[in-house]
């Protein structure tokens, strides 16, 4: 039960819903979320490989640093989310037009 | 035997989750759900023997990442910000109905079950070799190739949160017009 075909499955899944997530919702820090779900797809991808196939560390380096960058991706975007609410009123992603003409 | 009943629940908690963020309409309801997520892909990490990795996941993730979001959706709730009065069994109010005292009960037994795990690893790592040492404590070795091979990413990771920060506050500063 426990192989690497089973933790590449449930990857799988989690990008899966993250790209469902990001394409399906309309409220931006619900897109923010299905970048959190891809993230971990692809961590648990590396450490998962790590463990079956090279059988050394640099896999939990990758995702130790993919946590670090999610991170800060996610406190500068909420902070985005935050000012944009305070312009426009609401955090709808089809509001957000002002960088179009 | 035991990692095989961390790995059902914690794959269980992770598949469930992640449906449960894709399909529910409550963006709050959606931030609690994936935190039940990412609990679950910190016990695959301990599956994995990645003991480092999942405490990092449960720290970084579920202490402050959801948590934030969390502040998030709470700040720009707005008018399309919908609750619903929801009770268990009628006892008390505003307390979660039965599915998410389910949801409550799993992450917190799939939480339990990936610290015994992580102690467990912790024990026989210091234990004579007597017995399966399968999963040794990778800290000191994740300590070891963060100074030596990857230094110039450790580095650069410092300089890029350093950068976040101060973005975030300098975004979210509220501005006289």
């Amino acid at each position: 039960m426990m192989g690497l075909a089973s933790y590449l499955l449930i990857s799988l899944i989690l990008f899966v819903a993250g790209l469902v997530v990001m394409i399906a919702r309309k409220n931006i820090v619900a897109i923010l979320l299905g970048i959190e779900l891809i993230l971990n797809a692809s961590a648990l991808n590396f450490v998962a490989y790590s463990r079956y196939v090279t059988n050394n560390l640099d896999g939990h380096i990758f995702s130790l640093f993919i946590i670090v960058v999610a991170a800060a991706e996610a406190a500068v975007g909420l902070a985005i989310v935050i000012r944009f609410f305070q312009i426009k009123e609401t955090v709808h992603v089809d509001e957000a037009t002002q960088l179009r003409n | 035997m035991f990692a095989q009943l961390l790995f059902a629940m914690s794959a269980l908690l992770t598949v469930g989750g992640a449906i449960a963020v894709v399909v529910t309409k409550n963006i709050m309801h959606s931030c609690i759900f994936l935190l039940a997520c990412l609990i679950g892909v910190a016990g695959l990490y301990a599956t994995l023997g990645a003991d480092f990795v999942a405490v990092t996941q449960i720290m970084v993730y579920v202490g402050g990442i959801v948590i934030l979001m969390l502040f998030a959706v709470m700040l720009t709730g707005g008018k399309d910000f919908v609750s619903r009065a929801q009770n268990l069994l009628g006892l008390a109010p505003s307390m979660g109905n039965k599915w998410t005292f389910s949801i409550a009960i799993l992450v917190s037994i799939v939480f339990l079950l990936t610290n015994i795990s992580l102690i467990g690893n912790i024990v026989r790592s210091h234990a004579p070799k007597t017995f399966g040492n399968d999963y040794p404590s990778t800290v000191s070795q994740i300590g070891h190739l963060l100074v030596k091979d990857h230094v110039l990413a450790f580095e650069l990771s410092s300089v890029l949160l350093l950068g976040a920060l101060v973005g975030a506050a300098i975004i979210a500063r509220p501005r006289k017009q």
